[in-house]
């Protein structure tokens, strides 16, 4: 479970990129942030990485106090976020094998089950014959495909991602969503995103951000501002 | 090992930049160490030659003399003490001149006088025994290579404050330069160690890669700088045996080990070989930590 309380975050130069923000997310739940540039979208999942920390408020993600000034467990707690980016963030040497694979071995995951694991989500999201490919080899489609796959391998049980279709065409960010879909009920998903149709065709949990706020909390709900 | 190689051909530029660098750096380090050592050696071997010798005139009992000799053996401040009688004195003669036998008609032990040969613990005891002896009745001459201890001392005080200067200027520069130079190459992977730590990297694994390149870096400049400089003492040798011929052993204390260093020896040539390793890895190694470091923090 996520929770944030009344977390507010104002940059040294006074503005305020949140204010008092405060909601909780069930594990395993499907979660829109909508809402226009500079809302709060970002930094709600910056903070959940702990790329940014709040002024005020806390944030606890499974029982653990984030925002406490003790809490020692950021590596533990990254190591169960993936997180999947606009512009896909897919590391050019490597080739797709590698980069899901990155994902295991940074937690020193032995090499048999890195292979096996990488073949498992390559299956997920499509991309079970390009292993061996390198990103530039890939269509900005695939690169996202490959974003998903390095984010969900392991036990990687919440996953954020930022605006994962802004730089797709609407037929790719369609197959994207798709994958996202699989893993419903399967992962705390949180999704960023400026796409309406994709938000108004899911019904799923709508948080809706404005100028740092959330505005509406929606069960079932749709794109609106 | 391959990592380490695809990364310095994927950036050989920055690679050789860092090579050379530290190819320059652990040069002169190796040149310095082994200038210094050498005289250090040559000041210690100084040390073990008579340094104050005392003639009495002939008329002078023993009795006088060994009292001279006790009281500076009870002063603390010198080493040991050799008493050469004129007999003594006179078979050091023939021995020095056995082929002149013109010479040793004309001398015999009688005008001989006898002396005593003072080792001093350190050679600025030197001029305190010299005086001390001088205001002794009965001396005929002290010599003691005054000139020769005061130079030394002076060049070596010189020497080694230069050379701290110099070293520590060097370092400070290789670990700069080195730093920016690690710091152009980590910053084309900027993005994948953003990526690295919000996926739960440690700063270990992230740190890993480039510390065992600059570590590889360090440790084949150390290698290139120890084999010129080998070469450099073999074409030399021939000069340093006819400079030195007259030397037969320097050594230096190493922690209550006499490290022999001339002659040249394979001990002493390991011996710099493995500081001069160690030491491009330390300084490869911190400079690449702290090039690392301005990434770390996200």
């Amino acid at each position: 479970m996520i929770t944030f309380d009344k977390v507010t975050k104002k940059f040294p130069l006074g503005n305020a990129a949140l204010s008092e923000v405060s909601f909780e997310i069930d594990d395993n739940e499907f979660v829109f942030l909508v809402g226009p540039s500079g809302a709060g979208k970002t930094s709600i999942l910056k903070m959940i990485t702990q790329e940014l920390k709040p002024t005020s408020g806390s944030i606890v993600i499974d029982d653990f106090d984030i925002t406490d000034k003790n809490f020692s467990q950021k590596i533990n707690l990254r190591r169960k976020i993936g997180i999947i980016f606009q512009d896909f963030k897919v590391l050019i040497d490597k080739n797709v094998f590698e980069n899901i694979a990155v994902s295991l071995k940074v937690i020193g995951a032995d090499y048999s089950l890195i292979k096996s694991e990488v073949k498992r989500v390559l299956e997920i999201v499509g991309l079970a014959k390009k292993e061996m490919v390198f990103p530039l080899q890939l269509s900005a489609g695939e690169l996202q495909r490959v974003a998903i796959a390095r984010a969900v391998i392991g036990d990687r049980n919440i996953i954020l991602a930022d605006e994962p279709t802004g730089n797709l065409d609407p037929k790719t960010s369609w197959d994207i969503m798709k994958i996202f879909k699989k893993l419903e009920g399967k992962r705390t998903i949180i999704i960023a995103t400026h796409n309406t149709d994709i938000v108004n065709s899911f019904q799923k949990r709508v948080l809706v951000l404005k100028e740092g706020k959330i505005i509406k909390d929606q069960r079932k709900g749709g794109y609106e501002l | 090992m391959n990592q380490i190689l695809t990364s310095i051909r994927r950036t050989p530029y920055q690679s050789l930049s860092t090579f050379l660098v530290l190819f320059f750096t652990l040069f002169l380090s190796l040149m310095l160490f082994v200038s210094l050592t050498f005289l250090y050696s040559a000041l210690g071997y100084l040390e073990t030659k008579p340094q104050v010798t005392v003639y009495f005139q002939k008329k002078v009992p023993e009795d006088q003399i060994f009292k001279v000799r006790d009281e500076l053996m009870s002063s603390g401040k010198v080493l040991n003490i050799k008493y050469t009688n004129q007999n003594e004195a006179f078979n050091i003669y023939k021995q020095l001149n056995k082929d002149n036998p013109l010479l040793l008609e004309m001398v015999s032990a009688d005008i001989l006088p006898p002396s005593l040969e003072i080792y001093a613990k350190k050679p600025i005891y030197l001029p305190e025994i010299a005086e001390y002896l001088k205001k002794q009745g009965d001396i005929d001459e002290v010599q003691y290579e005054k000139d020769i201890i005061n130079k030394l001392l002076v060049l070596t005080n010189t020497i080694r404050v230069s050379v701290l200067i110099f070293f520590s200027y060097l370092i400070l520069m290789s670990i700069v330069v080195l730093t920016t130079i690690i710091l152009f190459k980590i910053a084309l992977k900027e993005n994948e160690i953003t990526l690295l730590k919000l996926i739960g990297a440690t700063n270990f694994y992230i740190r890993k890669p480039y510390i065992l390149e600059s570590l590889f870096l360090g440790i084949a400049a150390s290698t290139l700088s120890f084999g010129i400089f080998s070469l450099l003492v073999l074409y030399f040798n021939p000069f340093l045996q006819s400079y030195l011929k007259q030397v037969t052993t320097l050594s230096v204390d190493v922690y209550n080990y006499q490290l022999v260093i001339w002659p040249l020896n394979y001990v002493f040539f390991t011996i710099v070989f493995v500081s001069i390793s160690i030491f491009g890895a330390i300084i490869s190694s911190v400079a690449s930590y702290i090039a690392t470091n301005k990434y770390l923090r996200v």
